[in-house]
């Protein structure tokens, strides 16, 4: 049978099973329609108003998010040229943080703009061309409308700390800005240490107790530890801290051993010298004037009795990364083995206290003074899925005052940015020879997506509002953006929504460079996948 | 076959399952009603109990909301978040689970025309969230303080909240004599406010009437070994020695092992190991205890040895009865009989063992700790003391909110008729399409009072017109459901009382729930991966045949 269909060209060159796709229709065309495919999923969840998307991922993991970077991530796609889309996003959601839907979905409006330059007639080389000089003047013009006086900013004051961050966290829960922006700010300029560019996202933490409501959030300078503390002492003041890695209890041999007994003596004698022993470790950790141990692993029961007796408060953080963070937070040095503290290694904490949230008990260690190390926001909600939305969106906003503490630019917001863009390109398309000049004015309308998604999400006319937005930019107000709760064109100054410029700078470079990648492709080989002894066994009960 | 030739289809991995745009809201909204409506017929204090047998063939009979959601086993991602939220509003409030459920479901019935009719949904969220702010203020305004009031006056008011829940479960018929002990109890814990120390003790037979509360800590004897009878039974002002170690004779620790060369030795290591448990005793004997509890076994030697010496002990306490009777008396559990101080010692008026029902009981009373309590439910059947045992965890969480917040308010649908009165009268000032969606919002408060009618057998419609006449009269805000008559009283005056931190978490979750339900308009299900399925349902997967196999064949077909 298979003599019959003896393969030739390349399919005879490759080995049987691959796939082999190329041309423009075959290829080009089909990988601008799987990208536009993926765009269609991710653009109604852009902006404030864009709608969330539930995602059940392969462990059974409900998601409820309009949060781009996961939901492509829980998407898992499949398809190579949709992928490059994925990972652009990916790439945006490093690198700041924010903004992975606008990489994505300005990434499939110009893709989905080729198809339709290359329908009429324009070689994908020329369409590359013309979008490579496009984004560079665009990059240029995004200079020019840099708010100005932006660019030194207080990353310590509170109130330029919010401006800035609203949009990002208003996309994600809209209306909720104006209570999650105050305790993101203060959270991050809390630990924003003295060159603001060191900042570190991992200091800040997130801590998720269900019930309650948005209301009770707060934000607590020190380390909030999802448990309770494991002996009768609840609460310390002011205390030191002695942090043990290796756990708190009598030591054992690793390698196996049987401990040999001679004479009733010694039998005797065995239980009470391991009573004294652990006592001994006990009194020199109390004596050093710890009044917290912490240990990284199992607490014994005869220490945890002796540090009953010697009022010492025990509590156990098993994760590694909880218990360095927690070292962080107290400034204490983490010791290997039980053993007498150095009194340069203990830490310190105004309170140590188990405190009851929301049904769970949580033990709450606060800091003040230490000033920069952790801080932890505490998010209340009424549903794990609104938490873990609250958590992305604090996230969000950690990120964008990262961000901000590189480069402060910022940029009129609620699409005016993007009308000014494509207002200014679209002038300078025309001064462009070649065919480059389509390439150009194409990419510069693909900018109206964002108004008309905005528009579209918030359920307004999206033609009336780009049009009018044009007719004010023209006018020479270039700062006029839409207004979503009130459907109108109105200067965003006024409003302060204002975008970072690292944020749209980055989202726009990626978005073109996964755009012209996928355009260059031409041709798709898709090797057999390889039959591992995995996939073997289920070969036998294939219908083949 | 055709998908594997034109890989620009399977965008997503094959077997994900998506669903998009106004119909996927519409689904949503429809699986969410349902399981509303599951719940809906246990409200109030006509409500009926629902009967769930499990797989594991137990059942449970409860009209706790949050108990049958989370006995419903619910796989409807959507629905799914109505189970959360009674999860959030039992762990976070503890009652009222079935009126957040019903509230939400509610809430997304009102949106569902709007919907249908093309309305964004984030037109409806916003209104929504808004109208939620304006009701809980309107909560925060009309509540009435309980601070400052003396004990006395202050327990009876907690326990007319605490009669409320009761009301509604299936105890109802007892509510004042379980009230007033839940008060006591909840006060007895004072401000150590650990839930765990007010314990739970279930001894089938006899009547609810015949359950009490103990100030103090009790426990079901434990197992005993011969001695034990000869043990006294009472002692007053008694201390008592908590022990977290055997009292047995045993060898020491595992990895010891003696070898002898000279057997005239035997005898000495075997007087050795016999020393080692009397000296045992002997410490805990001159700690001057009266009574010795063990976490672990107190073995046959040792119960005759204290029963010598006029001492009671008992073994195998379980944890928590031990962390309880240890933070009742002031004890420490100890780990080690030496070096016995005073201090870690537990001290209380009284230790009894008494029957109760066919079972004896150790009871601990006038501890000086005091910061605990037991109440031990006495009732027909199993499941009815289970179902007991709910009703007082809810009775007890809410007079715990109600000392915490102390602020109450009418019960009964009062607030929520003037609260919905409230917000349509706010809607009319408003111009725009976010009229019509608080309006609606304010209709599906309106659930409340309307379920508790309909569970009564009364005239929903009728009811409520009164309820409506009343409370836009302007001096009718108390004015609730007479579920006695079939009328309407001024439930404030009748003592049917709510905490306000229930009904604004009910109003907060039950609105974060409906908006969040409405904001999505696609769900995407992924295939899920063979580790999560487990073997079995790997094999099953075999059989849809995936890769080389169909590849293969694809690409022959094609030539």
């Amino acid at each position: 049978m298979v003599f019959h269909m003896q393969p030739y060209g390349i399919q005879g060159l490759l080995k049987e099973g691959h796939k082999h796709l190329s041309g423009l229709d075959e290829a080009v065309l089909k990988n601008i329609d799987a990208c536009k495919q993926l765009t269609l999923i991710t653009r109604t969840s852009l902006g404030p108003n864009g709608m969330n998307k539930m995602i059940i991922n392969h462990l059974d993991k409900l998601f409820v998010t309009n949060d781009a970077a996961t939901i492509v991530n829980e998407l898992e796609v499949q398809h190579p040229a949709a992928k490059i889309l994925v990972l652009a996003g990916k790439a945006q959601q490093e690198e700041i943080g924010d903004g992975a839907n606008l990489t994505i979905s300005f990434a499939g409006e110009i893709l989905q703009t080729a198809e339709e330059l290359i329908r009429m007639g324009l070689h994908p080389s020329e369409i590359i061309s013309g979008y490579t000089k496009a984004i560079n003047k665009t990059i240029e013009l995004l200079e020019e409308v840099v708010e100005e006086g932006s660019e030194n900013m207080d990353v310590r004051n509170k109130d330029e700390v919010v401006s800035r961050m609203k949009a990002a966290v208003s996309s994600k829960r809209l209306g909720e800005e104006d209570i999650l922006c105050p305790l993101i700010a203060d959270a991050c300029i809390q630990v924003c240490p003295k060159n603001p560019a060191n900042f570190n996202v991992d200091n800040v933490r997130i801590a998720k107790l269900v019930g309650g409501g948005l209301h009770n959030c707060s934000v607590v300078r020190g380390m909030i530890l999802k448990n309770d503390a494991i002996g009768s002492i609840k609460k310390v003041e002011k205390a030191k801290i002695v942090v043990f890695t290796g756990g708190v209890d009598t030591s054992a041999t690793e390698t196996k051993g049987t401990v040999l007994i001679q004479n009733a003596e010694q039998l005797e004698k065995y239980a009470k010298t391991e009573e004294a022993k652990v006592e001994e470790l006990i009194n020199a950790v109390a004596d050093s004037g710890a009044k917290v141990v912490v240990s990284g692993a199992a607490v014994g029961e005869m220490a945890l009795h002796f540090c009953e007796r010697y009022k010492l408060m025990v509590l156990k953080i098993s994760s590694k990364f909880e218990l360095r963070r927690f070292c962080r937070t107290t400034g204490a040095v983490a010791l290997l083995k039980l053993s007498p503290p150095n009194p340069d290694n203990l830490g310190y904490a105004d309170s140590v206290s188990v405190e009851e949230i929301g049904g769970a008990r949580v033990t709450i260690v606060k800091n003040d003074k230490a000033g920069n190390s952790v801080t932890t926001v505490v998010l209340r909600g009424s549903t794990d899925s609104i938490l873990d939305d609250l958590e992305r969106a604090v996230d969000d906003g950690v990120n964008t005052y990262k961000a901000m503490c590189r480069d402060s630019r910022i940029l009129p917001g609620a699409a005016a940015t993007e009308i000014e863009l494509a207002r200014k390109l679209k002038e300078f398309s025309f001064k462009e020879t070649g065919l480059d000049q389509y390439a150009i004015a194409k990419f510069a309308e693909c900018f109206e997506m964002v108004p008309k998604i905005l528009a579209d999400n918030a359920g307004l006319n999206a033609m009336e509002i780009i049009s009018s937005l044009y007719a004010e930019h023209a006018a020479g107000n270039t700062k006029v953006g839409i207004n979503i709760e009130e459907g109108v064109c109105k200067d965003v100054s006024a409003l302060s929504i204002w975008d970072l410029y690292v944020t749209k700078f980055f989202a726009l470079k990626y978005a073109t460079d996964a755009a012209c990648t996928v355009l260059r492709i031409d041709q798709i080989i898709m090797s057999k996948p390889a039959g591992g002894p995995k996939r073997d066994q289920p070969a036998g009960m294939d219908e083949d | 076959m055709a998908a594997m030739m034109q890989p620009q289809i399977i965008l997503l991995k094959e077997g994900t399952d998506t669903a998009q745009g106004k119909a996927q809201v519409v689904s949503n909204i429809n699986a969410c009603t349902a399981v509303a409506d599951s719940v809906r017929s246990t409200l109030g204090p006509r409500g009926m109990d629902k009967l769930i047998h499990d797989d594991k063939g137990n059942t449970t009979i409860s009209n706790d909301g949050a108990t049958i959601m989370k006995l419903l086993d619910i796989v409807h991602p959507a629905a799914k978040i109505l189970v959360d939220i009674a999860k959030s509003q039992d762990s976070e409030v503890g009652d009222g689970t079935t009126t957040v459920v019903l509230l939400a479901g509610e809430f997304l019935k009102e949106a569902k025309p709007f919907i249908e009719d093309g309305v964004h949904s984030q037109n409806l969220i916003r209104s929504y969230r808004t109208a939620s702010n304006l009701a809980i203020n309107k909560i925060r305004d009309i509540s009435v303080s309980i601070e400052g009031k003396c004990l006395e006056e202050k327990k009876a008011l907690l326990a007319k909240c605490a009669e409320t829940t009761l009301s509604s479960k299936l105890i109802g018929g007892e509510k004042e004599f379980f009230a007033l002990m839940v008060v006591d109890a909840v006060l007895a814990i004072g401000d150590g406010d650990r839930l765990n120390l007010i314990g739970i003790k279930k001894v089938p037979g006899g009547t609810m009437r015949d359950s009490f509360l103990v100030n103090g800590v009790a426990f079901k004897k434990t197992f005993a070994y011969a001695g034990f009878e000869q043990q006294p039974k009472s002692f007053v002002k008694p201390k008592i020695l908590l022990l977290n170690i055997e009292l047995e004779l045993k060898s020491e620790k595992e990895n010891a092992e003696i070898r002898l060369s000279d057997p005239s030795q035997y005898q000495s290591i075997v007087d050795a190991e016999w020393n080692i448990i009397y000296d045992k005793l002997d410490k805990c004997v001159q700690s001057g205890a009266k009574i010795v509890l063990s976490r672990l076994a107190i073995g046959d030697l040792a119960t005759q040895y204290f029963a010598d010496r006029d001492i009671f002990c008992a073994g195998r306490v379980t944890e928590e009865d031990l962390q309880r009777v240890a933070a009742a008396t002031g004890g420490t559990v100890q780990t080690s009989v030496n070096n016995v101080i005073d201090e870690v010692l537990g001290y209380c008026e009284l230790f009894e063992e008494k029957q109760v029902g066919n079972e004896r009981f150790n009871i601990f009373s006038g501890c000086p700790a005091g910061q605990t309590a037991t109440i031990v439910l006495r009732g027909g059947a199993d499941q009815f003391i289970d179902e007991a045992e709910r009703s007082l965890h809810d009775a007890i969480m809410i007079v715990r909110r109600a000392v915490k917040n102390s602020t109450v308010v009418a019960g009964g649908g009062a607030i929520d008729m003037e609260i919905s009165r409230y917000l349509r009268q706010h809607a009319r000032t408003i111009a725009g399409k976010s009229q019509l969606f608080i309006n609606s919002y304010a209709k599906a408060l309106e659930v409340i009072p309307r379920q508790l009618c309909d569970n009564a057998g009364f005239d929903a419609t009728d009811v409520l017109n009164k309820l409506r006449q009343k409370h836009a009269s302007g001096e009718g805000a108390n004015y609730g459901v007479d579920i006695n008559t079939g009328g309407i009283l001024d439930s404030f005056a009748n003592f049917v009382w709510e905490p306000s931190v229930v009904k604004i978490n009910a109003i907060n979750a039950a609105t974060e729930a409906a908006c969040l339900i409405l904001s999505v308009d696609e769900t995407v299900k992924n295939p899920k991966s063979e580790s999560a399925l487990g073997e079995a349902a790997a094999s099953a997967m075999a059989g849809r045949g995936r890769g080389p196999p169909r590849g293969g064949r694809g690409m022959r077909r094609r030539f």
